[in-house]
């Protein structure tokens, strides 16, 4: 039973981790690989918040803000540039995420810094005392997969990006302004990675450089599902519960590199991944 | 002939006005030279066989394919540098041939792409289904379920939906039975008589054409080979040049 | 990037830079405090590194972290067998041996799997990203074995000393950066770049770019490994850093900081950071990867080419037109055997295309004779291209067979069948914008004469009617110009030679007049026309200009909405009542 909540809270934070970085993967095609260092921003907004003994529950909106608004230079200055160069951008957003993370060291020290619980304890799941906080992420991952299919298929915003994806030249023709479009699916998408940096606090520890152990898995998951959020919560099913069970059943370090081998496999076999061709 | 409906149409300020543009992909030039005035509520029909430049005359108009040299102007204004975003904004509808639609979105979220907000959406779509009635109860249906005939409709009239004072089109007969294209002709006509809008085809179906057009040009490698007022000898006229 | 050729006078500069960086590397260890000796030391084995992310990512357009992985692979191999079996000179020649065939597999796996028939090129940086992971984690899972995270420490390597390990390193870098800028400026070396401007050239001109690459990521793990060799000796402890990607990522940045595709720069590039980074961490630890990193960003997007580009800018060279002196002569080569009249160079039938539920192609019945020059018209969308690409890539058809030359084509890959006697001009000029015009003539007979890994040729063989396009577009005076500085139409022009010059039996050709001026078109009908009927080759061509078509086919092939509709003489088409009424639009066929 533990094992099964374990797979699915486990898929859950996978999923939450990766949205902010699907969504800009999604629509602008580029692989943002300071996705890590906006993590990291996420979780040091919280410190912030607590230093400034603001109610945690706080630096989640907070968290958003910060991470949309420094999205939104960061498109404009260093990815606006390179969208003709897709392997540039994976490059250049990697420099940055050094210097993000080598910011907030100076700012705040190199040191592990400690947040307060957002919620602690544990409840009863069919008799089995399961940690409240992750059954907590598996309702943060719902929202957030509800919440970005209706930005997605309720909004305007959601609409003209869907027509950016689907045919850049004909959303222009139809007078679409694409550069805004852009900006903004870059803001939603770092503002989304910020705010999972701060739901990731109560379970690693913040410093630094935590956003880079999250980066590659994010990365490899969101190749595998493409564009969309469904098929990126059903490889966080497959490959986060692949995860669990090699972990418990095999070794932990080898849990840490499941979600990275199976899905270059499944790329190598299919290079679309899981999204329909 | 043609010199004398270009003076007419310097004297009454051209809707839009092409001279002396050359544009192209990188380093090659597809059109040169080509200077064409098309006056304000007229119909212009610019004809050519396949691949001698028909396409990229509306695709340099929209600034897709970039001007080497010459001018374009609306309404006596230079084009240059304007986003398509403005371009659009400031009354130019624009059915491209191919690819027009997105097929896996609604009827509904097709014609809403066309406006920058929902507001005013009940009231645009009215006009075009008056134009177009089967698409009032296609709104939810996928556009790409949509038969040939009424994916054409629908790209005009998504065009249609801003109230455009110019209209750009590409061969919106291509492959269809001629009933819809008497269809295509009447709304257009109508378009033209409610809204005085100028409109620019371009075409390989002759009998479409030169029912609705007043003036005509045919393009050949980039160039204009010929060109003057629809008339009874028009349709032989072109036809010399169209054939292979 | 301009590749110029290697005038004598560079020949002598390389050589005169190798030999002060020896004579540095000799006396260096009277130069140089302990410390500065170990940093440079370490320094000149990640410049080793760094030379191969540039022959991959440079050079061959590969962006690869993967590097990393095996120089840890060759690391650990060599610390593993120093620290659990010895160091005895046996067990050094092994330990060497390991370092280096281990990351060889591996490079050989890796490379396997990043380069499929049909894969990204981002797809490749995925798995680089990887490698370097499993391979850490692999590392912290190996117990006593792998010392786990805190590495292998304690075991005696080669007994050299500080200076020794100095000059040993220095030599190797020196080996190495040397072997690669004779490999990269060699005519087997303007491959790699071919590989990076144009993929699908490279496999149209019937070379293998995928095994290609795959043995040069073979090759470049070994040298990776040997660089791992050589660290775990001289640093006596590794770690399981040396094999993350983290410092994957790291090689790239010094590589792209120096300037890509230059084998110098990264070497400054690596040696200067890793140095200054020695020095400067100790007082501004954060700060120095902070401008580090800011400077990479800055770089990335002004100026991709890095320091090297800005070197250059500053430094113009004076050769930068290659000096007729400098481009190599046109050769005779003996013309192969043609095909006999008569045999049918292709047959196609019942060829069906379709694109999910959409028909695209259906009952395609087609043949072609030696000497026929047929010409494939139709409006937009009829399907020609689609057909074109059918019997150019065996995987493309949906139903029907393709047959050339009598072989039966369904499942082939394209470089196979351009050794079928196959050649494809495509309708944008497809050749290869960073070489010079001989450099692309070569690369279409690098199938079949094996281009040299170490001299540039100082003439380029081409078979007769190869070299006389040249000579009727005036492009034999230009073998030594860049591509890149070409009209269009010499391009077009270029394409053909190199399609040419491959001795198909058929030529595929789309729209190789698209956009050209009227004297050019007349030059390649007249060129088409000379091919076919005096020199038997086969041609098919597909053209939107009828006027030109007419002109130049011996037989005219009408395609509508996916179907055949008329195949016949030139007369016959035009005169067609069907050929009418479909061109003059509106009417179903």
């Amino acid at each position: 039973m533990t094992l099964l909540l374990d797979m699915v809270t486990t898929a859950a934070i996978l999923f939450i981790v990766a949205a902010g970085l699907l969504a800009i993967f999604g629509v602008l095609k580029i692989i943002n690989f300071a996705h890590g260092a906006w993590l990291t921003i996420g979780a040091y907004c919280a410190v912030a918040t607590a230093g400034l003994g603001l109610n945690p529950w706080l630096a989640l909106p907070i968290a958003f803000a910060v991470g949309a608004i420094l999205g939104g230079i960061t498109e404009l200055v260093i990815v606006r540039p390179l969208y003709r160069r897709p392997l540039d951008a994976i490059l250049a957003t990697w420099g940055l995420g050094i210097v993000i993370g080598q910011l907030i060291t100076l700012w705040f020290g190199r040191d592990v810094q400690f947040t307060p619980n957002l919620l602690s304890g544990t409840v009863d799941v069919f008799g089995v005392g399961y940690s409240l906080y992750r059954l907590f992420a598996v309702a943060a991952a719902l929202v957030i997969g509800l919440a970005f299919t209706f930005l997605l298929e309720g909004t305007r915003l959601g609409l003209s990006a869907q027509a950016v994806i689907m045919n850049e030249m004909l959303a222009r023709a139809l007078g679409i302004d694409t550069a805004r479009v852009r900006l903004a699916t870059f803001m939603v998408g770092t503002g989304l990675a910020a705010l999972a940096g701060v739901l990731l606090t109560p379970l690693t520890s913040v410093d630094p450089n935590m956003g880079v152990a999250w980066l590659i898995g994010s990365f490899m998951l969101v190749m595998v599902a493409g564009s969309s959020f469904s098929t990126l919560a059903i490889a966080c099913l497959v490959f986060g519960g692949a995860q669990v069970l090699v972990s418990t059943f095999v070794s932990p370090i080898f849990g840490g590199i499941t979600v990275a081998v199976l899905c270059a496999l499944v790329l190598r076999i299919s290079p679309k991944g899981f999204a329909r061709a | 002939m043609l010199e004398a409906r270009q003076a007419e149409a310097k004297t009454i300020a051209p809707k839009l006005s092409l001279s002396n543009v050359s544009s192209g992909y990188g380093p090659v030039a597809i059109i040169e030279a080509l200077s064409l005035a098309i006056a304000p509520g007229q119909i212009f029909a610019l004809m050519g066989k396949n691949g001698m430049g028909k396409t990229t005359v509306l695709k340099t108009i929209l600034g897709f394919v970039a001007l080497r040299s010459g001018d374009i102007r609306l309404d006596g204004a230079s084009m240059s540098g304007v986003s398509q975003a403005s371009l659009i904004a400031s009354g130019v509808g624009y059915a491209p041939q191919e690819q027009a639609l997105f097929q896996d979105l609604s009827v509904r979220d097709n014609l809403r792409l066309a406006l920058r907000s929902d507001r005013g959406f009940a009231q645009a779509v009215e006009r075009v289904y008056g134009h177009f009635p089967f698409l009032r109860e296609r709104l939810s249906q996928r556009a790409g379920t949509l038969s040939g005939g009424e994916q054409k409709m629908l790209i005009l009239g998504r065009a249609l939906m801003l109230r455009p004072k110019l209209l750009l089109i590409d061969e919106i007969s291509e492959g269809l039975q001629p009933s819809v294209v008497e269809r295509i002709a009447a709304a257009l006509r109508e378009e033209r008589r409610t809204n005085g809008t100028t409109i620019l085809i371009v075409e390989q179906n002759l009998p479409f054409a030169l029912g609705i057009a007043d003036s005509w040009a045919v393009l050949k490698l980039g160039r204009i080979d010929d060109a003057g007022d629809v008339t009874a000898g028009t349709a032989a006229r072109v036809l010399q040049h169209l054939k292979i | 990037m301009h590749e110029n050729r290697s005038t004598p006078a560079r020949v002598w500069l390389f050589a005169a830079l190798a030999l002060a960086a020896a004579v540095i590397v000799i006396i260096g260890p009277a130069l140089f405090d302990r410390f500065t000796l170990n940093v440079l030391t370490r320094s000149m084995i990640y410049a080793m590194l760094a030379v191969t992310v540039d022959i991959l990512w440079g050079y061959t357009g590969i962006l690869t972290f993967g590097q990393a992985a095996f120089f840890g692979t060759g690391a650990y191999a060599s610390a593993m067998v120093l620290s659990h079996l010895g160091a005895s000179p046996a067990l050094m020649v092994l330990a060497l041996a390991l370092a280096i065939i281990v990351p060889v597999l591996l490079g050989a796996f890796v490379g396997w799997l990043s380069f499929g028939h049909g894969s990204t090129p981002l797809y490749a940086t995925v798995i680089s990203l990887v490698v370097p992971i499993v391979v850490t984690q692999l590392v912290f899972s190996g117990g006593v074995w792998t010392g786990s995270s805190s590495g292998l420490v304690g075991y005696s390597g080669l007994p050299l000393g500080l200076p020794g390990y100095f000059r040993l390193t220095g030599i190797c870098l020196i080996v190495t950066a040397v072997v690669a800028l004779v490999f990269t400026r060699s005519d087997a070396g303007k491959l790699l770049v071919a590989i990076r401007d144009n993929e699908a050239r490279c496999a149209y001109l019937g070379l293998d770019p995928q095994r290609l690459k795959i043995v040069l990521t073979t090759i470049l793990a070994g040298v990776a490994g040997i660089a791992g060799f050589l660290y775990a000796n001289a640093s006596g402890v590794v770690a399981p850093e040396n094999t993350g990607f983290v410092f994957g990522t790291e090689i790239v940045i010094w590589t792209a900081l120096g300037g890509r595709g230059t084998i110098i720069g990264p070497v400054i590039g690596a040696i200067g950071i890793d140095y200054l980074s020695a020095q400067l961490s100790g007082d501004l630890p954060f700060l120095w990867n902070l401008v580090v990193g800011a400077l990479f960003v800055v770089m990335i997007i002004l100026l991709p080419n890095g320091l090297a580009q800005l070197a250059r800018m500053v430094l113009p060279r004076g050769n930068e037109q290659a000096s007729p002196s400098g481009s190599p002569t046109l050769a005779a080569e003996p013309a192969g055997s043609g095909s006999e009249a008569g045999n049918r160079v292709l047959a196609v039938g019942g060829l069906g295309k379709s694109f999910g539920s959409l028909q695209v192609l259906q009952g395609i019945d087609l043949d072609v004779h030696p000497g026929e020059l047929v010409s494939l018209v139709g409006p937009n969308g009829a399907g020609k291209t689609t057909l074109m690409r059918c019997l150019s890539d065996g995987t493309e058809a949906t139903t029907g067979t393709v047959t050339i030359a009598g072989q039966d084509i369904s499942g082939m890959t394209p470089d196979e069948i351009v050794a079928l006697g196959v050649g494809r001009k495509f309708q944008v000029a497809s050749v290869f914008d960073s070489l010079t015009v001989a450099d692309c003539l070569r690369m279409a007979r690098a199938s079949r004469n094996a281009p040299s890994l170490l001299r540039r040729s100082a003439t380029l063989g081409l078979p007769a009617a190869a070299a006389d396009i040249l000579r009727s577009t005036g492009l034999d005076r230009m073998l030594g110009r860049p591509v890149s500085l070409l009209s269009h139409g010499q391009k077009q022009s270029l394409e053909l030679a190199m399609v040419v010059a491959l001795e198909p039996k058929l030529i595929l050709l789309d729209e190789p007049t698209a956009g050209l001026t009227k004297v050019e078109r007349t030059t390649i009908g007249a060129t088409l026309q000379k091919l076919t009927g005096e020199l038997g080759f086969a041609a098919i061509l597909v053209e939107h200009d009828l006027d030109f078509v007419r002109d130049i086919s011996t037989r005219i092939v009408v395609l509508h909405q996916g179907k055949l509709v008329l195949d016949g003489s030139v007369d016959q088409v035009v005169n067609s009542e069907v050929v009418r009424t479909i061109y003059s639009g509106g009417a179903h066929a």
